[in-house]
């Protein structure tokens, strides 16, 4: 389903940027919502990650949260899926409060976080073995097979994850957040360490899974790769949110993300 | 270089106060200092027990181990830190993006090494005993010598060890051809001419008569070793990538009464394949219990008929706790991030794994027994030993989660867990001397065991895991 856009935005009524139209408030509020974040806050002693953030995200969005390094992406989809404990607010994800149920969040999604890490001393088929294992996965070789063949690394399969180059364990890393299929995949980075035919694969199997009815919720600070494949956007800074927008919308008024990136990052930079 | 070498000593020290924490680390020559002081008073009953000869061996060995584990941390070193911190990277691979050459570099850190662990270990070690030698009868010029040939036996461990992975890297047949000559020339002098090899270590030689010419042999064996090691050092290591078939499904199916078959398969995979299950057993494990058997042994006469056996079960269950930290150090919590796995179902299939672990220490005190003429005290022994190293468990788990190798650094957590096991142990030990079959009580601690664990699973699933 495409996001809704507010009536007053859509019809060019507003100014470029387009920036606190729709702050803290739902792209979609006429769709189910499959993630909820409401004034989630984080706090490392000192240090504000995340600063009373507000979102959501709709089923059938590919939403990309984009901010440059430091700005609280990675905290953000640590708490939306139950690694880390927000400080103050609240958030659902597929309806399950993620403080309260963090594994039930787990058992649902698909995660790729920031750091490939599969353990060290096992194989790539026995990592695989192992995820199907503990998800409760039925055929997970046959499964296994697809991917492999799909991303190219079958002569990995029998490597311990150790010896793995970055971009097989992030092949890997990809394969475990979506041998379950689920039907929200949150995504660290997702194509960092893929080379260009690789990027193109993963960018179309993304696109065509979102067509199939799911969604994703992708944190990346490449903003080529958001403007390519998102639908919805939201832009973070120094742990607060500085906007949430549809790429549609922008491309409407003829603009680069990376250019309202740029402008709204040093307009806050500045204040 | 020695900008490179000045940094490379701060790199070093941060490795460790990262780990210890800058005050615990620091003490560590002061405690080292204290340990030597004390123990020198206590040569005089070690020397009613054992030769004098065989002690200044056993001390010389223990340096020429310490620089074989320097050696090995050292070139293992940038892999040990990723494990444990994530993304490390150390100076000694800088060679890869700045303009020195990889043998500078290697000299550099094999230098530093030398310093820095002169300065940690054998400094404070002669120190102490050379503060306790007017003491107890000892001129001042036995520990001068001994401060020489312990730093002479840590460098030929030192260069040894490297001399032998720069080998590794340039041809695993050679290395292989090397090793097999020096066991079969040794074993064929110990077995066909009655000669132990130990004796002609050149440190220890020095340490038993000092000449100039065997000083400069000995330093010679140190400096050809480290020349060939720098020469041929290369950081063009061939494929290293391991390949094996896949061994945790039937693994898990073996283990499938315990409550998270694939968890503890992966641990004991984990354990196998990091080649830490043999090298713990060895280093953490059996060493240091033989040193405590030979340690207790000294006090035969002084403790109750099976005293020694049931002191040694006791101590031993104390250490077979440790091996928790075995199955914790190699699993980061950052591979379970993405997966439906809450942390108590972790700490629990640690707990499983650690109980398959628990043969080692089991069949040990068997094997006791039998050898030191214990077989009426092996069942109290026994229980002892594991009533102990599944409380010590406990308490670990308790106050460490499933951190235990970063947070027993931790003050609070060290004095917590010594006090909580402390008074068990001296209730245990009282009880033990009184009959031993009252230490059969031992089996009591499962139950403040079961409910430290119960207690953990809560406190630990509610607070966010430190990724180390």
């Amino acid at each position: 389903m495409p996001p809704q856009v507010p009536a007053d935005v859509s019809s060019g009524k507003m100014d470029i940027p387009l920036i606190h139209y729709s702050k803290n408030m739902s792209l979609m509020e006429n769709s189910p919502e499959i993630i909820k974040a409401l004034g989630l806050f984080k706090q490392y002693g000192d240090v504000t990650a995340i600063d009373n953030v507000s979102l959501s995200v709709g089923k059938g969005e590919l939403f990309g949260l984009l901010g440059p390094n430091g700005s609280g992406k990675t905290t953000m989809i640590k708490m939306l899926t139950g690694q880390v404990r927000p400080t103050g607010g609240s958030a659902t994800v597929l309806g399950l409060d993620v403080e309260k149920d963090p594994i039930g969040v787990r058992e649902r999604v698909g995660i790729i976080p920031e750091q490939e890490t599969p353990p060290s001393f096992l194989t790539a088929t026995e990592y695989l073995d192992f995820v199907g294992d503990v998800r409760h996965i039925e055929d997970v070789q046959k499964k296994a097979d697809w991917w492999f063949d799909f991303l190219d690394f079958s002569d990995k399969r029998d490597v311990l994850c150790k010896d793995l180059s970055r971009g097989t364990r992030q092949k890997l890393m990809f394969t475990q957040a979506f041998l379950h299929k689920p039907v929200l995949a949150l995504i660290d980075e997702p194509l960092i360490n893929f080379d260009p035919i690789m990027q193109h694969k993963v960018k179309d199997y993304l696109a065509e899974y979102v067509k199939a009815g799911n969604t994703i919720f992708i944190s990346t600070h490449i903003l080529q790769i958001a403007e390519e494949i998102c639908t919805g956007f939201a832009i973070l800074h120094k742990g607060k949110l500085l906007h949430t927008g549809t790429v549609a919308l922008l491309k409407e008024r003829d603009q680069h993300l990376d250019d309202f990136f740029l402008s709204l990052v040093q307009k806050d930079r500045h204040v | 270089m020695f900008k490179l070498f000045t940094n490379m000593l701060k790199e070093e020290w941060r490795i460790h106060s990262t780990i210890f924490g800058s005050l615990s680390f620091a003490l560590f020559p002061v405690m080292i200092f204290g340990i030597a002081f004390m123990g020198s008073f206590l040569l005089p009953l070690f020397r009613a027990v054992i030769p004098g000869g065989d002690l200044s061996m056993i001390v010389h060995a223990l340096f020429l181990l310490l620089g074989i584990m320097v050696g090995a941390f050292g070139l293992i070193g940038q892999e040990a830190m990723n494990r444990r911190f994530g993304q490390a990277s150390l100076l000694a691979y800088s060679a890869r993006s700045l303009p020195i050459s990889v043998q500078e570099i290697f000299c550099t850190f094999v230098i530093k090494d030398t310093v820095y662990y002169f300065c940690l270990w054998v400094l404070p070690f002669v120190g102490g005993f050379a503060l306790a030698s007017p003491f107890i009868g000892i001129p001042l010029s036995l520990p001068a010598l001994l401060l020489l040939t312990l730093t002479l036996a840590f460098l030929t461990g030192l260069s040894v060890v490297f001399f032998l992975s720069t080998v590794y890297a340039r041809s695993k047949l050679y290395l292989g051809v090397i090793l097999a000559l020096l066991l079969i020339s040794g074993a064929g002098l110990y077995l066909f001419a009655g000669i132990n090899i130990a004796l002609f270590f050149p440190p220890l030689m020095l340490f038993y008569s000092f000449s100039w010419v065997l000083f400069g042999f000995t330093c010679a064996v140190i400096l050809c070793l480290s020349a060939v090691a720098v020469l041929l050092f290369t950081s063009e290591y061939t494929d290293t990538a391991q390949r094996y078939s896949s061994v945790l499904a039937p693994i898990a199916q073996r283990l499938s009464f315990f409550p998270y078959p694939p968890l503890a398969a992966k641990d004991l995979i984990d354990l196998s394949r990091s080649g830490s299950f043999i090298g713990q057993t060895i280093f953490s494990f059996l060493i240091p219990l033989g040193l405590l058997w030979f340690l207790l042994s000294v006090l035969t006469r002084l403790l109750p008929p099976g005293g020694v056996l049931l002191l040694f079960a006791i101590l031993t269950g104390v250490i077979a706790s440790t091996m928790y930290t075995w199955i914790t150090a190699f699993d980061s919590y950052n591979s379970y991030t993405c997966l439906p796995v809450s942390v108590r179902a972790l700490l629990t299939s640690k707990i499983c794994s650690f109980t398959v672990l628990q043969l080692i220490p089991a069949a040990l005190i068997i094997v006791v027994s039998l050898l030191s003429n214990g077989v009426a005290y092996l069942i109290p022994a026994l229980v002892l030993c594991l009533s102990i190293s599944f409380f010590s468990l406990a308490v670990t788990v308790w106050q460490t989660g499933l951190s235990p190798s970063v947070m027993v650094y931790d003050a609070k957590v060290l004095v917590t867990y010594l006090f909580v096991l402390g008074i068990a142990l001296i209730v245990l030990i009282a009880l033990s001397f009184m009959n031993p079959y009252y230490s059969l009580a031992s089996v009591l601690l499962f139950l403040p065991g079961w409910l430290f664990v119960r207690e953990s699973f809560m406190k630990w699933d509610i607070l966010d895991q430190p990724t180390f």
